[in-house]
């Protein structure tokens, strides 16, 4: 092995220039309206961010991960910790619509953007088509990967609506799974372009 | 048997919605009010005495709350099956990553941080790293207390005093007579590395004490019940005052089988009065959690020149690491399935579990059958080619089948060997002519269930005539939850939607030996079969009352119960149920509990039983591969593995079971293996110990041959592991069906077969 592909978050990050500035003030995060102990002191910076759509501020240390914002601070477990070093893709969002592993982008890099993750993707208690193909295709089992994996996907047919298999397997490569040997993830995903591009037509 | 309306359909998960959404808790998310976070101090000795362990620094630090060491469990041990693992070490450490002691604050940086402030002084000792040294007398002793650790008389055999924690064999007819008789002799020694579960949840578990000392443990497990034991074992403390609760589990496959964090949990919630949470680093879970058993095996094969196998010889040693885990067992099985699954007259196996100086070895998908199977299944092509055969032949004319007689002497039943060869041989086009580099290969596999392991359930009736099923199966992503509700449905006349099944929880769901050894589709399945006849039979005469008609003339279908031959005097399942609860008996509770009583223990000379476990799976692996002779890149075109797993509940699960398990076993063919340097793992992230992702991954055939077994739940047996068994040597057979070289040892990396074909080459023209 070793020709994989990693998913660098530079590749990928469409950032909207940092926003703040001196004279900035500290604001509450609209979460809960609470700030974690962890999150005061000093050497914090605030930060706006769009996850799923509810637009939310944070005062933020400098070193905090995007993944332990969503995780601790907006408790969305959907997006998983599985490795902190950009290899198995379970903490895959979409930032600013680019799949992203979380545990590799610093909180304030994402100052300004939109971040969706799996919870965001049912719209009117209507699954996106990607979850329903997951679940029709077998291609879950244990469950950990299939966020990151349904949002990759979610993604790849973002850019691409009428991918090749080779094409799904080239794009899915930075997110792993250890349960299903990949084979009914790729056919679900090829089944959700087909049943999207019947929905737009 | 009346025609089946939910058992034997390719069904949806019943979690596949909850998953798609994350609507699911598993471990790592898992929390508490007031929750502290654990971390653990690892020893960085491979073997060493402890002289002192000063923790005052640690303690006095602000937001630690709770510092453990030895001394908090000054006695408890526990195991599988031999109980020799402290929870956290006492007078020495045996493996670099060993716990010594262990911190609970406020947060993970916390207590990361009180980790530095604890000073532990060591004296190091000689340690021993590889486990046929390990055996050789003067040998440095890990464990002095082998011949006082409680163990299982049925499965152990410890020879104290050396750092043999289980020897096993097998004596079967008269080898010395076999080879003797035999037109040709072949042996061969092959190797196999440490392969990681690489679960992409890592653990995690959460435990609470009360003042009461009732011990509460939230953990990403595989078996709550076990867990319980060795919990309750490592902290001397009653099993039932230490409730286990399963989260949701983001991968096992053997990782999460046993106690691992959570006595842990319970010494710093003890100390501490908070409910405390530990969740490892992918480091940790890669330096300080089991492996796969590395083997190295020695197999002499006598055959006839028509490939008749008259005689076989197996030593297997395994490096079992510093604990037992459950190398114990995994040594069993491997002494059983040697002389592989072929009608063998002679037979004599000396299977060895050593102790060395490493992280322990343990379950892992597949149990000691990878690693037994690459090696007979590589010699078995061995010994084709030389004779001029054809590799398939020589497998079906050796393969067991219904009424053969194995090597541990017991009568066959329920073996579609032969038909799961012939399938998987088809599925690649076996006789097909291939262009230069390429070749087939194929190989056997067989794997035993592990008897003695009980299982029970509990079906109720809510009153609005929906079922509850309440049993300790753990669906860590196999699909257990669909499958054993689809066998509920099948017996109460009821839709797969009209079941909830229950969270496993000691406290309130009944016994069961966990999620190990392909088991909880035939175990579980038949508690559940049981516990849904007792329920029917209670509907059914209270029915019988009320429609005033005779039982016998009832019948249950479609949520209904109706006398047979005028549908319209019928009533409601929950007509039924709420008449119970409210006029009737009460609510209706049916109950199973299953144990293989049948199964004879194997005798401890000779490893003979009339029936050693309780059924067998078979299955075969066939692989298309080209090999690029310039880079020495193995790449497999074609994978077909097709498995007799008895019945299929549900082809659909059935079907991805077996896909898993084959790129698992692919991964353990071509590229994993936990490197160690003396007792250290230097390759313990993602990015050097690469697992397979989409674009490695060939595209797999599953094929389900259904040989039905008269003792499982609608014929079913298990399928959990079967898969990944027997990959690595149909894919080595196929490099040698290509390119001519043989590698004897796992993985079969681009850099071995560049080296063997450069030798091969040498050789070639040192022969012109």
């Amino acid at each position: 092995m070793g020709w994989r592909g990693v998913r660098l978050q530079s590749q990928h990050l469409d950032i909207a220039p940092n926003t703040v500035g001196f004279g900035h003030t500290p604001v509450l995060p609209a979460h809960n309206g609470y700030i974690p102990v962890a999150l005061r002191g000093p050497m914090t910076h605030a930060l706006c961010l769009t996850v799923n759509g509810e637009a939310l501020e944070f005062s933020v240390e400098p070193h905090l991960t995007l993944l332990d914002l969503i995780r601790d601070h907006v408790e969305l477990t959907g997006c998983r910790r599985g490795c902190d070093s950009g290899y198995c893709g379970a903490c895959t969002v979409l930032l600013n619509g680019k799949a992203v592993h979380s545990c590799s982008v610093l909180a304030v890099a994402a100052d300004g953007a939109h971040v969706l993750t799996v919870e965001g993707l049912v719209r009117d208690g209507r699954l996106h088509p990607v979850q329903q193909a997951f679940i029709e295709h077998g291609a879950i089992q244990c469950g950990y990967c299939t966020p990151g994996m349904i949002l990759s996907s979610v993604a790849l047919l973002k850019e691409n609506p009428q991918p090749s298999e080779p094409e799904v397997r080239a794009y899915l490569s930075g997110n792993l799974c250890r349960c299903t040997g990949y084979v009914r993830i790729v056919q679900a995903v090829l089944a959700a372009a087909e049943s999207m591009r019947e929905e737009r037509a | 048997m009346s025609e089946l309306s939910v058992v034997g359909k390719a069904l949806v998960r019943t979690d596949g919605l909850r998953k798609a959404t994350a609507q699911v808790t598993y471990g790592v998310d898992f929390k508490l009010p007031g929750m502290l976070y654990g971390k653990l101090l690892r020893s960085p000795y491979p073997h060493a005495r402890i002289i002192s362990i000063d923790t005052s620094q640690a303690e006095a630090l602000p937001g630690v709350k709770a510092v453990v060491t030895g001394k908090d469990s000054p006695e408890g041990l526990f195991g599988s099956r031999i109980n020799d693992q402290p929870p956290l070490a006492r007078e020495k450490v045996r493996y670099i990553g060993e716990p010594v002691a262990a911190v609970a604050a406020v947060n993970e940086a916390t207590a990361e941080k009180a980790l530095g402030l604890i000073r532990v002084e060591y004296e190091e000792i000689t340690p021993v790293f590889d486990p046929k040294e390990a055996m050789r007398p003067g040998a440095p002793i890990i464990h002095a207390d082998l011949g006082k650790y409680q163990a299982s008389p049925i499965f152990c055999h410890p020879v104290p005093g050396t750092n043999i924690m289980n020897y096993m064999k097998i004596r079967h007819g008269n080898v010395e007579m076999g080879f003797a008789q035999a037109d040709f002799i072949f042996e061969d020694t092959f190797t196999t590395p440490a392969q990681h579960h690489c679960c992409l949840e890592p653990h995690a578990a959460v435990g609470q004490v009360g003042l009461d000392g009732k011990a509460t443990v939230w953990t990403s497990t595989q078996g709550p019940y076990k867990v319980r034991t060795e919990s309750a074992s490592a902290l001397s403390m009653p099993p039932s005052r230490v409730r286990v609760i399963a989260t949701q589990v983001g991968g096992g496959f053997g990782a999460k089988g046993r106690a691992k964090l959570e006595p842990h949990c319970v010494l710093l919630s003890r100390k501490s009065g908070r409910p405390v949470k530990i969740v490892l680093t992918r480091h940790e879970v890669f330096t300080a959690t089991s492996t796969r058993h590395p083997s190295v095996i020695r197999i002499k094969t006598g055959v006839k020149s028509d490939g008749t196998i008259l005689a076989r010889e197996v030593e297997v040693i395994l490096d079992t690491g510093a604990y037992s885990e459950s190398g114990e067992i995994v040594c069993w099985e491997i002494g059983q399935g040697a002389a592989g699954p072929y009608q063998i007259p002679n037979v004599k196996v000396d299977a060895y579990a050593v102790y060395t100086n490493k992280v322990p070895a343990g379950p892992m998908r597949g149990f000691g059958w990878p690693q037994i199977m690459w090696a007979s299944e590589s010699q078995i092509d061995i010994i084709a080619h030389k004779l001029g055969l054809d590799p398939l032949e020589v497998r079906l004319r050796n393969a067991l089948e219904e009424g053969s007689v194995s090597a541990t002497g017991e009568v066959m039943h329920s073996v579609g060997l032969k038909e799961c060869l012939r399938e998987a041989a088809a599925a690649i086009g076996w006789d097909d002519q291939r262009p230069p580099n390429r070749g087939r290969g194929i190989a056997c596999l067989t794997k035993m269930s592990v008897p003695f392991l009980p299982s029970s359930a509990f079906v109720k009736i809510n009153e609005d005539g929906r079922v509850g099923l309440l049993t300790s199966a753990v669906d860590i992503g196999q699909g257990s939850d669909t499958v054993l509700a689809q066998i509920c449905a099948e017996d109460l006349g009821v839709g797969l939607s009209d079941i909830e099944v229950a969270v496993p929880d000691t406290d309130t769901t009944p016994p069961d030996m966990g999620v190990i050894a392909s088991r909880i589709t035939f175990h579980v399945g038949n508690a559940v079969r049981l516990a849904a006849a007792d329920a029917r039979q209670q509907v059914l005469a209270l029915a019988a009352d009320m429609l005033e008609a005779s039982p016998e003339d009832l019948l249950l279908a479609d949520g209904k119960v109706f006398v047979r031959g005028s549908p319209d005097r019928a009533l409601s399942l929950a007509q039924v149920s709420t008449a119970a609860f409210f006029q009737k008996g009460g609510p209706i509770l049916g109950r199973g509990s299953f144990l293989d009583e049948d199964v004879v223990p194997t005798d401890p000379d000779t490893g003979q039983s009339p029936k050693p476990c309780p059924y067998w799976k078979y299955g075969a692996t066939a692989v298309e591969v080209e090999v690029d002779p310039e880079t020495g890149v193995i790449k497999v075109l074609k994978l077909a593995s097709a498995h007799d797993c008895g019945r299929a509940i549900n082809p659909l699960l059935l079907n991805g079971q077996i896909e898993g398990g084959a790129l698992t076993g692919l991964a353990y063919a071509l590229w994993e293996e936990v490197v160690f340097d003396g007792g250290r793992i230097t390759n313990p992230s993602f990015m050097e110990y690469r697992i397979p992702s989409t674009v490695e991954a060939p595209n797999i055939s599953p094929i389900i041959v259904e040989a039905e077994h008269h003792a499982g739940p609608f014929g079913a047996k298990g399928a959990g592991e079967a898969s990944t068994i027997g990959v690595a040597a149909a894919v080595g057979n196929a490099l040698f069906d290509a390119v001519k070289v043989r590698i004897k040892d796992l993985p079969l990396t681009w850099e071995k077969v560049l080296a063997a074909l450069e030798k091969k080459a040498d050789d070639d023209r040192k022969e012109a």
